[in-house]
C-alpha cells in the first residue's frame, strides 16, 4: 500500500506528500523506507510529526485496518481498547481485551524511542502475536436474528464455497469453509450452514447468547478461532488460526469484526463487496524485510471495497511482516454482494459444539429491553386471516364491515387487504377507514402470512399477492369470477358474491357449523399452482 | 455557499448512449468527469426498438468512441429491410433496403441492458483515468443553483455536487430539462409511446425463418389497419437469439382513441403475418415501454442554460420520420459534440460558453437539420391540418384514389417513394401517412395470407408478474394531483401497464359514491410502473423517477 518512496523526494516534498497519508501503517512503512535509505533526521521528524497528528483518529493496530470509524452503538468501546494505556493490569476491567490468553511474546520489534504507534501491540501485553504460524481454512461468522440465519450469512457461505473450491483447484490443497455461530439455540442453524456450503460448522449455545453482546461474542469467537477448548471439540483441526475470516458488514457484524480481529492481532478490511484469492507481488520493505526486493506472496485474499465516494475500489491486502504475522486475513462483507448457493440438505459436513466456560463477568452488560421496530400491525401468528380485495368496490364500507364481522366470529383472526385496496380511491367511512392502510397489506410488498385458514374475498390472486399467503394451510376464496386466478391455489372456491357469502359464513361460524350448503362450494382442486 | 460541495469539472447525468458518449469524449479531452446513473446498472432502465445507426454523415458514431463496440455490444447487423402494409389479412411488402442504406455506414440491432452496461464499463475505465468514474444507483433530483445560476446537481443519495459543465443525458422525461425550464411535459402530440416485447427464438431458427445467415439480420416494419385508427406502426428486429417486436404510436392519437397499448402490441404479435415466423412457439422474455420525443416538434434549438447542456432524448433529439427511428445515434453525436464544446471553451469566463458552442456544433454538423427538417415544417402547415387531412382521406377513399394507387405504375412509384429519404421526411404525421395510404396499398397490391396465428401473448397481469421490481415501499414516485376522470382518466388506457377493468395496473378507474353522488375517480398504484413517462403527460401528476436503484429493472431493454 505504500504510495511514497521517500528516496524520490526532498524533505520538503516529502512533507507535502505526507499530507495525503492518514494511515499509520503506511506512514510507518515510509519511515522504514527512509531509515533503510537516506535516513535523514529531518525526514524522520516530518514523518513522526504526521504520525502524531493522526494518532488519536487512527486505529493503530495493524496493517489493513481500514478506518471503520463511524462508531455504531457500543463501538466506542473498541476505540477505548485501542487507547487503553499500558498500565492496565490483567483482568481488572470487564471491558479489557486481555482476558485469558497466554502472556505475550513481544512482537520482536525494538521498543526504542518511537511513539506507541510503531509498536501496534505494545499496549496489549497478552495478545499472542504469531510469527510463522500455521494457518488454514476460511472462517465465516454466520450471524443470526430471531432464530434464523441472516441472508448475508448464506451469501458469505456461498462465496466462501466458491473461493475454497477455486483454492483447491489452484493450489491442490483442500481447505475447509468453516461456519461459526453462537446463540441460545443454534445447532439446527449450524446444520443449515452445512447445507449452504460450509464443511464444518462450529457453534456455541448458551441461553445468555440469545442476542448479540460483544464481549462474550468476541471472547467466544477468538477462542474458537485459536482452536482452544477441549480436545474433542478441536481435534478436527491442526492449525494456529484461520487463514481467512469473514464477517457480515451489519451493525453487529462490523462491531464484532473489529473486536475479534483486534483480539487475534490481525487486520480488517471493512465493508467489502468482492473477494478473490491470488498471489501478490510485494515490494514494501516492511513486508519483505529487505528494501528493494520484490517477493511473491501466495494465497492472498484480495478484499475489494468501494472507497468513500463509491465509484473507486480499493483492494486491501493483509500481509504478514517478517517478524509478525497478520492472520487471519479478515474482512466484513456488504450484505447482498454475493449469491447464496441453493441449500442442499444432503451435503456432508461436520457440526462441532464448541466448548468454553463463559465468565459471568462478560455479561455485566446485558440487554434490559428490546423492541423490533416494525410499522403497526402484525398479521402473522393468527389462526385465521380474512383478506378483502377489490371485490368490495360496489360498497367498500359495507364490504369492510362484513369482513370485520367474520373476523370477530373467530377466536383468533385478523383482517388483511390486498394492495388493490390500499391504493384505491374508495371512500371508506371513518369507522373502517383505518383498515384500508398499507400496514394491513398482504403480499410481496406487504406482510407474509401462513395461518391455518385464509379466507380471500374478492381477491383475484395476483402473483404478488399469492407469495404473501400461499403457505396458508387451507385457502378459501370467494369470487364472482369462476376463472379468477386464485382458484388455482385455493382449497375451496366459493363462486359467489362476497356481499352475500360473507354474512352467511359469519352466521355459520357463530352457529358453530362450519359447512356451507354444498351447492355453493366448488372444490378448487388441490395445489396445482 | 459553494465551498463545501464536492466539485468535478464535468458531471454527466445518465449513462445511456448520450451520456456515455459525452463522458467518453470528455475523458478523451482529459476532463475530470463524474457520471451519475439512477439504475442499478446502465441499461436497466432503458428501452429502444433496437437499431443503432452509424450514419456516414455523422461526426461521431459509437464505434468511433468505443473500440470494439460492434463485436461486444450489438446483436446482428441489419442486412434486410422491409415494410409491410397491412389491410386485414392482405399484406403488401416493399423492400426498403435502399432507404435503409442511405447515409448508413452500418446499422446493428441491440438490446439495451447488454449494450448500455458494456458502455458503462468502458466509460468507467475512461473517466477513472481522469479522476472521475460512473456511479450507479444515484438519482439526480434537481439542479443546484447559486444566486439563480445553475452550478451543479442535487441527488437523492449524495450531497450536492458542483461542476463546470453539467450534461443532462437523462433521457425522455428529463427532470433536469424540466427543472431548467427548457422542456415542458404538456402536449401529447409532441411524443410517441413505444411498447415492445422481446421474444425468444433460437439463433438457427432465426437464420432459417428470416432467410438470413448467422452474421446477418432482418428489420421489418408494419403499417396499415393493424392498429385501427391509432397513428403509428410496428417493428420487428432480429437479435442474436431473440426478436424485438414493438409498436410506436403518437401519444395524442393513443389518447384520442382511448387505445390500450398492450392490445395494439398484441394485434401485431397475433397477426397472421408473424405466425409464419413464430411457428406457433411464443415465449416472451420481457415487456417494456418508454416515451420518445418527436424531434420535429421538440428538438430544442438552444439546448443549454448556464453550465447545463441537454443531449439526446432529454433535448428532444429523437428523429422519427416515417419508418426510420433514430434516437440513439443522435444522442451519441450530441453527447460527443457537447464534450467537444466544453473542451474548446474551457477556461472561458462565461459559464454558458460551452452551451453556446454546442448549439453551433449541432447546427454546423448538420445534426439539427436532420432533427428538425425545414421541409417538414413546411409540409406540416398544410398536411397536418385536419381539414386538409380529411380532404386527402376522402380522395383516397374514393374510386379515384384507389385508381391512382392501384395501377402498376403507381406500385413502382410507391416503392420508389418509400425509398426516398426526401419523400419520407415529407410524410406528415397524420392518418394519411400511417394508415390510409398503407391500407389502400395493401388492399390494392397485397397478397392475402391464408394461415392464422395461434399465438397467445401473455396478459398484462402475467407481463407485470414477469418483470423485476425493487419496490420503494411507502415512497411512490408519482403522485396524482387530480384524481378526477377528466384530468387523469386518459392514463387508465394510455399507461402501458394499466387497462380498463384491470385492477392490477397503475391506473384504475373506480366508481365512487360520496354523499350519495356517484362519480368516477382514478386511483394510482406505482408498484407495477415501468417508468415510461406517459402519465407525466396525459394525467395530472407530480411525476418523478424513483430514487436510485428502485423501481423496474429491465433485463433485456
Ligand atoms: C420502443 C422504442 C423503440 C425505439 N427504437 C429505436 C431505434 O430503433 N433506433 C434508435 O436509434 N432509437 C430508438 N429509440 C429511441 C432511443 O431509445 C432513444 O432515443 C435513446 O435511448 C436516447 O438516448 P439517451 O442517452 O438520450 O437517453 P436514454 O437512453 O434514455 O438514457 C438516459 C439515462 O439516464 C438515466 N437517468 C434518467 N434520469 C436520471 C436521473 N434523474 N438521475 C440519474 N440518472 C438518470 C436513465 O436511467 C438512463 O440510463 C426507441 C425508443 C423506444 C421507446
Ligand atoms: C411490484 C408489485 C408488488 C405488489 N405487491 C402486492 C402485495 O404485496 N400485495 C397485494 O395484494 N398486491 C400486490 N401487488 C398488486 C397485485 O398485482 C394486484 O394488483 C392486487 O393484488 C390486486 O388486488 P385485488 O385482488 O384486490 O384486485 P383485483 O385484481 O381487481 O381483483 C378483484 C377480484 O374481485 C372479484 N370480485 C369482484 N366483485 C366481487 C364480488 N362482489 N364478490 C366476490 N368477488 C368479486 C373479481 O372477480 C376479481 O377477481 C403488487 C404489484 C406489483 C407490480
Ligand atoms: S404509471 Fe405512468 S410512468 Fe408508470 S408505466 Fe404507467 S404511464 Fe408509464
Amino acid at each position: 500500500m505504500t504510495a511514497i518512496d521517500p528516496d524520490d523526494h526532498t524533505v520538503d516534498e516529502l512533507t507535502a506528500a505526507l499530507e495525503t497519508i492518514d494511515d499509520a501503517d503506511e506512514l510507518q512503512s515510509v519511515l522504514e523506507a527512509e531509515r533503510a535509505g537516506q535516513d535523514r533526521a529531518t525526514a524522520r521528524e516530518a514523518i513522526h510529526r504526521k504520525l502524531e497528528e493522526i494518532a488519536p483518529a487512527s486505529d493503530a493496530e495493524s496493517d489493513a485496518v481500514e478506518g471503520d470509524t463511524e462508531p455504531e452503538g457500543e463501538d466506542e468501546e473498541t476505540k477505548a481498547d485501542v487507547d487503553d494505556d499500558a498500565e492496565r493490569t490483567d483482568g481488572d476491567d470487564a471491558e479489557a481485551d486481555d482476558a485469558e490468553t497466554e502472556p505475550g511474546e513481544e512482537d520482536g520489534e525494538d521498543p526504542g524511542e518511537d511513539d506507541v504507534l510503531s509498536h501496534p501491540t505494545r499496549d496489549k501485553q497478552h495478545v499472542r502475536a504469531l510469527e510463522d504460524g500455521d494457518y488454514a481454512d476460511m472462517w465465516i461468522f454466520c450471524e443470526t436474528q430471531g432464530g434464523e440465519l441472516l441472508d448475508v450469512s448464506r451469501e458469505m457461505l456461498g462465496k466462501g464455497r466458491d473461493l475454497m473450491d477455486q483454492f483447491e483447484a489452484d493450489y491442490g490443497d483442500q481447505e475447509a469453509v468453516v461456519a461459526f455461530l453462537m446463540g441460545d439455540d443454534c445447532e439446527a442453524l449450524a446444520e443449515e450452514c452445512i447445507a449452504s456450503g460450509a464443511d464444518v460448522a462450529v457453534y456455541h449455545e448458551d441461553e445468555r447468547l440469545e442476542r448479540f453482546l460483544h464481549k462474550p461474542y468476541t471472547e467466544i469467537a477468538a477462542h474458537m478461532a485459536r482452536g482452544e477448548g477441549t480436545v474433542e471439540s478441536t481435534d478436527w483441526r491442526e492449525y494456529d488460526e484461520p487463514r481467512y475470516i469473514l464477517f457480515p458488514a451489519t451493525n453487529n457484524g462490523r462491531d464484532l469484526s473489529a473486536k475479534v480481529q483486534a483480539e487475534l492481532d490481525s487486520g480488517l478490511a471493512s465493508d467489502c463487496s468482492d473477494l478473490f484469492i491470488e498471489e501478490s507481488d510485494v515490494s514494501n520493505p516492511v513486508k519483505t524485510g529487505e528494501p528493494g526486493v520484490k517477493k511473491t506472496v501466495e494465497k492472498v485474499l484480495h478484499m475489494k471495497r468501494p472507497d468513500f465516494s463509491g465509484f473507486e475500489y480499493s483492494t486491501i491486502l493483509c500481509l504478514d511482516n517478517p517478524n509478525r504475522d497478520f492472520h487471519p486475513q479478515g474482512c466484513s462483507v456488504i450484505p447482498g454482494s454475493f449469491d447464496p448457493m441453493e441449500p442442499d440438505a444432503d451435503r456432508d459436513g461436520l457440526v462441532v459444539e464448541h466448548d468454553m466456560e463463559l465468565a459471568d463477568d462478560w455479561f455485566r452488560v446485558g440487554i434490559a429491553e428490546h423492541d423490533r421496530l416494525e410499522a403497526g400491525i402484525d398479521l402473522t401468528g393468527h389462526d385465521v386471516i380474512v383478506c378483502l380485495g377489490r371485490g368490495i368496490a360496489d360498497a367498500p364500507t359495507e364490504g369492510m364491515e362484513l369482513g370485520l364481522d367474520l373476523v370477530d366470529a373467530f377466536e383468533d383472526a385478523a383482517l388483511g387487504i390486498t394492495r388493490g385496496i390500499v391504493t384505491s380511491s374508495y371512500q371508506f367511512e371513518g369507522h373502517v377507514e383505518a383498515y384500508s392502510k398499507e400496514e394491513r397489506q398482504i403480499g410481496e410488498t406487504g406482510q407474509v402470512v401462513a395461518p391455518d385458514v385464509y379466507i380471500a374475498a374478492g381477491v383475484s390472486g395476483a402473483v404478488q399477492h399469492k407469495v404473501g399467503m400461499d403457505e396458508s394451510d387451507t385457502i378459501i376464496a370467494i369470487n364472482t369470477d369462476p376463472d379468477a386466478r386464485i382458484r388455482d391455489f385455493s382449497d375451496y372456491f366459493i363462486h359467489g358474491d362476497l356481499f352475500e357469502v360473507l354474512p352467511r359464513l359469519t352466521e355459520a361460524i357463530e352457529a358453530g357449523e362450519t359447512a356451507l350448503e354444498p351447492e355453493a362450494v366448488a372444490d378448487g382442486g388441490e395445489g396445482d399452482d | 455557499m459553494t465551498d463545501d460541495h464536492e466539485h468535478y469539472e464535468a458531471v454527466v447525468v445518465g449513462c445511456g448512449p448520450g451520456g456515455a458518449a459525452a463522458a467518453a469524449r470528455l475523458a478523451d479531452h482529459g476532463v475530470e468527469t463524474l457520471v451519475l446513473e439512477r439504475g442499478p446498472e446502465a441499461g436497466s432502465k432503458n428501452v429502444s426498438g433496437g437499431l443503432v445507426y452509424a450514419e456516414e454523415s455523422a461526426p461521431y458514431t459509437l464505434d468511433d468512441l468505443f473500440d470494439g463496440f460492434r463485436e461486444a455490444a450489438t446483436e446482428r447487423p441489419v442486412t434486410d429491410y422491409y415494410i409491410h402494409n397491412v389491410a386485414g389479412n392482405s399484406v403488401k411488402t416493399y423492400d426498403l433496403t435502399d432507404l435503409h442504406e442511405h447515409d448508413t455506414d452500418w446499422c446493428d440491432s441491440v438490446l439495451r441492458r447488454d449494450m448500455d452496461s458494456w458502455l458503462e464499463t468502458r466509460v468507467h475505465e475512461k473517466t477513472s483515468a481522469t479522476g472521475g468514474g460512473v456511479l450507479t444507483n444515484v438519482r439526480v433530483n434537481g439542479l443546484l443553483r447559486d444566486h439563480g445560476e445553475i452550478v451543479g446537481v442535487t441527488c437523492d443519495e449524495l450531497e450536492p455536487i458542483e461542476a463546470d459543465l453539467i450534461v443532462a443525458a437523462d433521457g425522455v422525461n428529463s427532470e433536469l430539462a424540466r427543472d431548467a425550464g427548457l422542456m415542458d411535459w404538456a402536449e401529447p402530440e409532441e411524443w410517441f409511446q413505444g411498447v415492445k416485447a422481446v421474444v425468444d427464438m433460437a439463433p438457427d431458427a432465426i437464420d432459417d425463418r428470416f432467410d438470413i445467415g448467422p452474421e446477418e439480420g432482418a428489420a421489418h416494419l408494419f403499417s396499415g389497419d393493424l392498429f385501427e385508427d391509432v397513428r403509428g406502426g410496428g417493428f420487428l428486429y432480429t437479435n442474436a437469439d431473440s426478436l424485438s417486436i414493438g409498436t410506436v404510436f403518437h401519444l395524442d392519437s393513443l389518447v384520442e382513441q382511448s387505445a390500450e397499448p398492450h392490445e395494439l402490441l398484441d394485434a401485431l404479435l397475433t397477426h397472421p403475418l408473424l405466425a409464419g415466423w413464430f411457428k406457433n412457439e411464443y415465449h416472451e422474455r420481457e415487456y417494456a415501454a418508454k416515451l420518445v420525443p418527436d424531434s420535429k416538434k421538440v428538438a430544442h434549438r438552444r439546448p443549454y442554460r448556464d453550465r447545463l447542456v441537454l443531449v439526446g432524448d432529454a433535448a428532444g433529439q429523437m428523429q422519427a420520420q416515417g419508418p426510420i427511428i433514430k434516437g440513439m445515434n443522435h444522442a451519441v453525436t450530441a453527447g460527443a459534440l457537447a464534450a467537444d464544446a466544453f473542451a474548446i471553451t474551457r477556461g472561458t469566463a462565461d459559464p454558458a460558453a460551452a452551451g453556446r458552442r454546442y448549439t453551433t456544433l449541432l447546427e454546423d454538423s448538420g445534426t439539427m437539420a436532420k432533427l428538425r427538417p425545414r421541409r417538414y415544417d413546411l409540409a406540416r402547415t398544410v398536411g397536418e391540418r385536419d381539414t386538409v387531412t380529411n380532404a386527402v382521406e376522402r380522395v383516397l377513399a374514393s374510386p379515384i384514389g384507389s385508381l391512382a394507387v392501384g395501377n402498376p405504375i403507381a406500385d413502382r412509384l410507391l416503392q420508389r417513394a418509400y425509398n426516398s429519404p426526401f419523400l419520407v421526411s415529407m410524410l406528415p404525421d397524420t392518418k394519411t401517412g400511417y394508415i390510409s395510404l398503407p391500407t389502400l396499398i395493401a388492399e390494392e397490391h397485397g397478397k392475402t395470407i391464408h394461415w392464422e396465428s395461434d399465438i397467445e401473448p401473455p396478459t398484462l397481469e402475467e407481463r407485470i408478474g414477469d418483470l423485476t421490481y425493487d419496490t420503494d415501499v411507502g415512497n411512490p414516485h408519482i403522485e396524482l394531483r387530480d384524481e378526477s376522470a377528466a384530468a387523469s382518466g386518459a392514463a387508465v388506457t394510455a399507461c402501458p401497464v394499466s387497462a380498463r377493468d384491470f385492477g392490477g395496473g397503475c391506473y384504475r378507474s373506480e366508481a365512487v359514491t360520496t354523499n350519495g353522488t356517484e362519480e368516477t375517480l382514478v386511483s394510482l398504484d406505482t408498484q407495477p410502473c415501468v417508468e415510461c413517462g406517459t402519465c407525466a403527460i396525459v394525467a395530472d401528476t407530480e411525476w418523478e423517477h424513483p430514487r436510485g436503484g428502485k423501481g423496474v429493472e429491465y433485463r433485456e431493454g
